[in-house]
C-alpha cells in the first residue's frame, strides 16, 4: 500500500524526528565532553587572568576581548564547525547509518538540512555559554552590558553558519573531510591575514573580524604574527563583510545539497 | 517489480557487477552467491544507493536512486549493523516510519504493529546499544516493513537469528510473496532459502550464473548426473530391475544396512516415469525416496564449484 507523503518545502514531521535524532547525535557524551573543555577553555584562562591580577590593573576589556575575540572566535568557533559540520555526513557514513536516511522518501536536501541544522545549533549553544560565561568573569554580572557581548551573540551564530556551511560542503565532496577542514581552519585561516595584499579576502574569520570587531586585541602586546598582520593595511568594509558572509552561506550550503543529492554515500566496507 | 538491463557497476579498477540483466517478479527471490559475487552491488543498486556504472536499473518502472517515488514502495534492510545505539527500538523505527510518510496516530500504531510482528514489543523501549544481534535483526526488519511496502529488499535478514527467530522470520517473508509483493533475499543460508522459494538469481564473481526456478536449474546442469535414493525392502532385486533402464547410469547399494541403493542417471524425466511400472511389476516395497542432489545446495555447489 503505497502512504500519501505530501512534498514540498513546508516542514514535515519526518524533518522533526530527523532533526532530533541528529541532535541527540550530536550530544553524544564523549562529543560533549570534548565540547565542554574546548568552551570553557577561554573561561578557565580569564578566571586565572582575574586571579592573578590586581584589582586596579585588571583590565576587562582586555581580558574579553582576548578571550572571547581570540579564542572563542578564532578556535573554539573554528573547530567546533569542522567537527560538528563534516561528522553531519562522515559520521552517518562512519556508523553505517546512512542508508536508511538515503532509502526513505524525504529528499537527500532536506536529510541534510535537518541534519545540518542540529549541528548550527549544537555548536551555537556551545560558543554563546562560552562567550556569556567569559563575560562574567570579565566584566561580572554588573557591568556586563559594557562587553561587546551582544554583538558577539549576534555574530557568533552566523560565523556558525559560514564555517558550518564550507565544512559541509568539504564534507559532502571529498574524502577525510575533517583533516583537509582542519588545515583550512588552522592553516589557511590563520596565516592568510598576514599576507599582504588581498589574499584576507578570501578568509572567512577576516569577516568575522570586521562583523565583531575586538579592538583592544590590537593595543595588547604584539607578537610576530600580530606586527606582520598590522603591516597588511588591507581592511573590509562592514558592508562587504555583510555582503560576503551573507552571499557564502547560501553558495556553501546550496553546493553541498546539491552534491549530496548526487553523490553516492554507501558505506565503503560493504561495496564489494 | 525491479529489472536490470545489462547494469555494470565498477569500483575503480575492480568489477563488482558485470552485465547482468534479470527480472525479479512478484512472490519471493532469492539472491544467492559467494561472497564477493555481487549480491550487495546488487542489492545497493536496487535500492539506489549506487548508480550503475553502465546499463540500467529500474525499480517499480523507475530509476532507483535518490527516488523518493520508488522508497515510497520499498522496504530495506540492510546487512549492515550500523544503528543509533542511544536510540531505543521502538524510537529508531519510529523514526524511520516518520520519515516513511506515516503520522500521528497510524504512525504509533504502525510502529506497534510492526514491533509486534517482529516480536520485539517487550524489548522496544531498551536502548539499541543493549540489543543481542537476533534483536537488532528483528529491528532491522520491522524498519523494513513497517510502512507496509510493495517491494521488500532483505540482505541477509536470518543472520544473527536463532533458529526459532529465523522460522518466524521466514513465515513472516512468506507471508508477504503470498500477498503478492515482491520480496528479494540475500542469504547466505540456503536451507532456510530454500523453504522460502525456489525462484532464485545467483550471482558469482559478478555475473549472473542462473536464474529461475531452482528445480527447473538442476534439470538443466547436464554434467551432473541426478542421483535419486531409493529405500525398499529388496535393495538387490530392484537394482537388478534398475540396471535394465537405459536412462541408469551407475548403481550403488548401501552397506550399512540401511536397505537403500543409490543410482544416477542423465534422464529424470524417463527414469520417474518408468520407476512405477518397473516397481509394480517386480513387486518391490518401496519405503522411502530422495533424491539428494535436487536441491538448492547442489545446484548452487555444482554451479559456481564445477
Amino acid at each position: 500500500m503505497a502512504l500519501r507523503h505530501a512534498n514540498g518545502s513546508k516542514p514535515q514531521m519526518s524533518d522533526l524526528y530527523l532533526f532530533r535524532a541528529s541532535l541527540r547525535d550530536m550530544l553524544r557524551p564523549r562529543r560533549v565532553a570534548a565540547a565542554v573543555l574546548l568552551a570553557t577553555l577561554p573561561v578557565a584562562l580569564a578566571i586565572a587572568w582575574r586571579s592573578t591580577t590586581p584589582g586596579a590593573a585588571f583590565n576587562p576589556g582586555l581580558v574579553y576581548n582576548i578571550m572571547a575575540g581570540g579564542i572563542v572566535f578564532g578556535f573554539t568557533l573554528v573547530i567546533l564547525a569542522v567537527l560538528f559540520a563534516t561528522g553531519v555526513v562522515s559520521q552517518e557514513v562512519e556508523q553505517k547509518t546512512i542508508v536508511y536516511l538515503l532509502t526513505r522518501p524525504v529528499s537527500r536536501a532536506r536529510v541534510l538540512l535537518a541534519r545540518f541544522a542540529a549541528a548550527a545549533v549544537t555548536v551555537t549553544a556551545i560558543v554563546w555559554v562560552s562567550c556569556v560565561l567569559v563575560a562574567l568573569v570579565a566584566y561580572g554580572p554588573a557591568d556586563i552590558a559594557q562587553s561587546r557581548l551582544a554583538r558577539d551573540l549576534l555574530v557568533l551564530p552566523i560565523g556558525v553558519l559560514a564555517y558550518g556551511s564550507v565544512f559541509l560542503l568539504a564534507a559532502t565532496i571529498i574524502p577525510k573531510p575533517l583533516i583537509y577542514g582542519l588545515l583550512f581552519a588552522f592553516g589557511w585561516e590563520s596565516w592568510v591575514a598576514m599576507i599582504p595584499g588581498s589574499f584576507q579576502r578570501m578568509s572567512i574569520m577576516a569577516y568575522l573580524r570586521v562583523l565583531a570587531p575586538h579592538p583592544q586585541m590590537a593595543t595588547s602586546e604584539r607578537g610576530p604574527a600580530e606586527m606582520l598582520q598590522a603591516l597588511n593595511p588591507e581592511t573590509i568594509a562592514v558592508h562587504t563583510a555583510w555582503l560576503v558572509i551573507a552571499a557564502l552561506i547560501p553558495v556553501a550550503l546550496g553546493l553541498a545539497l546539491l552534491a549530496f543529492s548526487v553523490r553516492e554515500y554507501a558505506p565503503k566496507d560493504d561495496a564489494e | 517489480m525491479i529489472e536490470l538491463t545489462n547494469a555494470s557497476r565498477w569500483y575503480g579498477q575492480v568489477i563488482g557487477l558485470n552485465d547482468v540483466t534479470c527480472t525479479v517478479p512478484a512472490g519471493i527471490t532469492a539472491l544467492l552467491g559467494p561472497n564477493g559475487a555481487g549480491k550487495s552491488t546488487l542489492i545497493k543498486l536496487v535500492t539506489g544507493q549506487l548508480k550503475p556504472t553502465t546499463g540500467q536499473v529500474k525499480v517499480l518502472g523507475q530509476t532507483p536512486f535518490a527516488n523518493g517515488r520508488v522508497y515510497r514502495r520499498m522496504g530495506y534492510c540492510p546487512e549492515t549493523d550500523g544503528f543509533y545505539e542511544d536510540m531505543t527500538g521502538r524510537e529508531f523505527v519510529t523514526m524511520l516510519a516518520a520519515m516513511a510518510g506515516l503520522r500521528g496516530e497510524e504512525l504509533a500504531k504502525r510502529v506497534a504493529e510492526a514491533l509486534h510482528i517482529v516480536g520485539m514489543e517487550q524489548s522496544a523501549d531498551r536502548k539499541l546499544g543493549g540489543y543481542s544481534k537476533g534483536m537488532r535483526q528483528r529491528i532491522k526488519v520491522a524498519q523494513a516493513i513497517v510502512h507496509s511496502p510493495d517491494l521488500l529488499i532483505l540482505d541477509e535478514p536470518l543472520n544473527g537469528l536463532d533458529p526459532v527467530g529465523r522460522h518466524e522470520m521466514s513465515e513472516l517473508f512468506r507471508q508477504f510473496g503470498r500477498q503478492g509483493k515482491c520480496v528479494l533475499i540475500s542469504s547466505h543460508i540456503l536451507y532456510e532459502v530454500e523453504q522460502m522459494t525456489s525462484n532464485i538469481l545467483l550471482l558469482y564473481r559478478g555475473r549472473l550464473l542462473a536464474q529461475g526456478d531452482v528445480y527447473q536449474i538442476r534439470a538443466l546442469i547436464d554434467r551432473h548426473p541426478h542421483r535419486v535414493a531409493i529405500r525398499t525392502d529388496n535393495p538387490r532385486g530392484l537394482a537388478m530391475a534398475l540396471l535394465a533402464l537405459p536412462c541408469v547410469l551407475s548403481l550403488r547399494i548401501s552397506e550399512n544396512g540401511t536397505k537403500q541403493l543409490e543410482l544416477e542417471t542423465r534422464d529424470p524425466e524417463a527414469f520417474y516415469s518408468q520407476l512405477p511400472d518397473l516397481v509394480l511389476a517386480g513387486g518391490f516395497h518401496v519405503t522411502g525416496f530422495e533424491s539428494p542432489d535436487n536441491n538448492l545446495e547442489s545446484v548452487f555447489r555444482y554451479l559456481t564449484q564445477g
